[in-house]
């Protein structure tokens, strides 16, 4: 398990990656954490002639936390996000423990994850149930995509070649938006079977807005919005129960999120079951915690 | 508001700019050149040259020697090879080693020593918590990555937080109580590492390393002067007892045995390079066996002499750049045989750290009493004024052509039932 010989560069500013890119012709890969490319390159599955470390660009390595958004540097660790105070970005703090394990947090990076895209990995889930931007750079300049244009497929995304993902701009939570988060695996740390994102926005007990996310499905991060079918369901939430009416009302989303075939590890017809139970419980948990502040 | 937040970070972009252009530095380096990285291991400061393919967990075990750190999958999933980086735990197998130019790292070798240990390795003792021992180190380095991060820890939490590393006995549940019990014993965190930054390295030298190390070992002055010699305190890691005898009469021997330089020549592969007077000297030796190659350079003092009873106790301690550390305390004595020869036997204990360490303690006794046997062929030899039978750094050959030999013996009789 030795990596093929490859060359290192390491600059230290966001022209000089590009500078780096753009002479290396297309051929050149970027690491950050590595948490995900290592074990690619330990496999000999990627045999990337040069290797362009963007961990030590001081431009990229930081968190803005803004009033109603926060921007994630590219060279931003995992653990780093984790460990932050105040972010008030939930859905995010409640998925970063279910990546790996506390050890590839330490060097794993949020936009390593969102640029590498592998459709059971929880953080580009999270950022198309929030609507995140990625800021991108390349020698055209620079542009942001909203989370759901920039996954195509899977390892696929907008990214061009000779282009960077800076960083991403994420919304903080706002009055009356409850989040919720859940994932099968066999063990923890292992890819999701099936993971579920919800986000559910109430005015009073009506609710506005319920979106279900899903990864480990599809190709890519799925969100479907849920409004009209789970508004009726959610609205009987305080009472017991009602996370099994809402996942019975969510048989139609299940089938349309789950688009992949099943596995060895799990049928589409799991897969699909746990869409709904999942689903069902983190739409509730979800309405529960957008009316928190009202009964506070 | 993104406008507002944009325009904050184009400020700070464009003074971080300015900033940066007085350190453009780019470091690059070809797949088939060596890159200069320095770090700090343990506490020391540590320079290793590697190539950019090269793995931390790679130059911590090749390139210093620090050989706690296992490797197990070498491809993230089983968490043996987890060490501290910059205060995370973190996976070797997933860092290149020219990543971390400048961080500080923490091997299971920095946590404790042999007499010292760390409350969690006490406590993994204690517990029964390690079976065949691979997955140890990186059971150490996690656990006290957890319990120094999150002390107070729930006991009920620990299982799911501990499942980084992987145990292939399947010895969880002694794993879990070893970690319960340090976290119950230190609420307010765990206590830090204990073998970082010893004046006096108690292992390997971390400084040395890359492919300059046997040179480096090479150009190594004795300017360094006298190092403290203690006897080492602890079990020995093999007691190795040889008996031979020499033609020449006792006083011949005993010569060429109080004349120390006389008899470092007669030690194969040893060297003396420097007397301190006070009976103490630098000394190199080199060692080569089949595919092993060590080299080491130490110190040398004579704790005993008596002319009377014709023995002499020598205790000596070296390091190998990149195998790990060995002391030997060993009692020389002379006896006067009826046929006029003289009976020379030898005890020596053997205190091994390291990669050493693991060389196997059977090899270990039949390399020593090999080396005897030719040690006391050359006393003999120097006593009648010869040179010793076998050049110097040559012995390679003939200590692993007896070695066989001896092995072959050793089998036919065990074949033949004679003994």
């Amino acid at each position: 398990m030795k990596a093929a010989p490859f060359s290192y560069v390491r600059p230290t500013s966001p022209e000089g990656v590009l500078a780096e890119l753009s002479l290396a012709e297309g051929e050149a890969k970027i690491i950050a954490g590595g948490q995900s490319l290592m074990p690619v390159l330990a496999m000999r599955l990627g045999r990337p002639p040069t290797l362009v470390d963007i961990s030590r660009v001081p431009a990229w390595q930081s968190i803005d936390v803004g009033t109603h958004e926060v921007r994630i540097g590219a060279a931003v660790r995992q653990r780093a996000v984790e460990r932050h105070r105040d972010l008030r970005v939930p859905l995010l703090s409640r998925a970063l423990p279910w990546i790996g394990h506390r050890e590839i947090r330490s060097r794993g990076t949020v936009c390593g994850s969102l640029a590498h895209a592998d459709p059971a990995s929880e953080l580009p889930a999270v950022m198309v149930t929030l609507g995140a931007r990625l800021g991108i750079t390349g020698p055209g300049g620079d542009r942001e995509l909203p989370a759901d244009e920039f996954f195509r497929g899977a390892m696929t995304t907008a990214l061009e070649p000779g282009e960077v993902l800076r960083h991403v701009t994420v919304p903080r939570a706002r009055r009356g938006q409850g989040f919720g988060f859940a994932e099968m695996a066999r063990r923890h740390g292992d890819f999701a079977l099936v993971g579920i994102t919800t986000m559910v926005q109430t005015e009073g007990d009506r609710v506005v807005r319920a979106l279900l996310g899903a990864f480990g499905v599809a190709d890519r991060p799925r969100l479907l919005d849920v409004t009209e079918t789970v508004a009726e369901p959610l609205r009987a939430a305080e009472e017991d129960g009602a996370s099994a009416a809402v996942a019975e009302a969510l048989a139609d989303a299940a089938r349309d999120l789950v688009t992949t075939g099943g596995d060895k590890h799990a049928s589409a017809g799991y897969r699909r079951r746990l869409v709904r139970v999942l689903g069902g419980r983190e739409l509730v948990a979800a309405f529960r915690d957008s009316r928190k502040g009202e009964s506070r | 508001m993104t406008l507002l937040l944009d325009q904050a970070a184009s400020v700070v972009d464009r003074w971080r700019r300015r900033r940066e252009d007085a350190d453009t530095a780019v470091t690059r380096c070809e797949a088939d050149e060596l890159l200069r990285v320095d770090l700090t291991v343990n506490g020391r400061p540590a320079t290793v040259h590697v190539a950019p393919r090269v793995t931390l967990a790679d130059a911590l075990r090749d390139h210093l020697g620090l050989t706690g750190t296992h490797l197990g999958c070498e491809h993230g999933v089983c968490g043996l090879c987890t060490v501290m980086v910059d205060g995370d735990a973190a996976r070797s197998c997933l860092i290149l080693a020219c990543q971390v130019d400048g961080s500080e790292v923490v091997t299971v070798e920095g946590m404790g020593t042999p007499t010292d240990l760390h409350p969690l390795q006490e406590s993994f003792g204690a517990h029964h918590a390690l079976q065949c021992g691979f997955c140890t180190p990186g059971q150490i380095m996690s656990a006290y990555d957890l319990l120094s991060s999150e002390p107070g820890i729930e006991a009920a939490e620990l299982p799911d937080r501990l499942s980084g590393v992987l145990c292939r006995c399947t010895g969880y549940r002694n794993i879990v109580d070893a970690v319960a019990d340090v976290a119950d014993r230190y609420p307010q965190g765990v206590p830090g590492p204990r073998n970082c930054g010893h004046a006096e390295p108690r292992l390997p030298r971390a400084t040395l390393g890359g492919a300059g190390t046997p040179a480096t070992l090479e150009a190594a002055e004795a300017a360094s002067g006298p190092a403290e010699i203690a006897v080492p305190s602890g079990e020995p890691t093999a007691v190795v007892t040889v008996d031979t005898h020499a033609e020449a009469p006792i006083d011949a021997i005993w010569e060429i045995i109080e004349d120390t330089e006389a008899l470092a020549t007669c030690l194969p592969g040893a060297e003396i390079i420097a007397d301190f007077g006070d009976d103490q000297y630098k000394g190199r030796m080199r060692v080569s066996l089949g595919p092993v190659r060590l080299a080491f350079l130490g110190d040398v003092k004579i704790l005993e002499r008596d002319d009377a009873t014709h023995r002499v106790k020598v205790i000596g301690q070296a390091a190998d750049a990149s195998s790990g550390d060995v002391a030997a305390v060993v009692d020389l004595t002379a006896e006067s045989r009826r046929d006029g020869g003289t009976d020379l036997r030898a005890v020596a204990e053997l205190h091994m750290v390291g990669r050493i360490a693991q060389f196997g303690r059977g090899l270990v006794n039949d390399v020593s009493t090999d080396m005897f046997h030719q040690f006391a062929a050359n006393i003999d030899a120097a006593s009648r004024g010869e040179a010793p039978v076998e050049a110097a750094p040559a012995s390679a050959l003939s200590i692993v052509f007896t070695l066989i030999r001896s092995r072959i013996k050793a089998l036919v009789r065990r074949i033949t039932g004679r003994n």
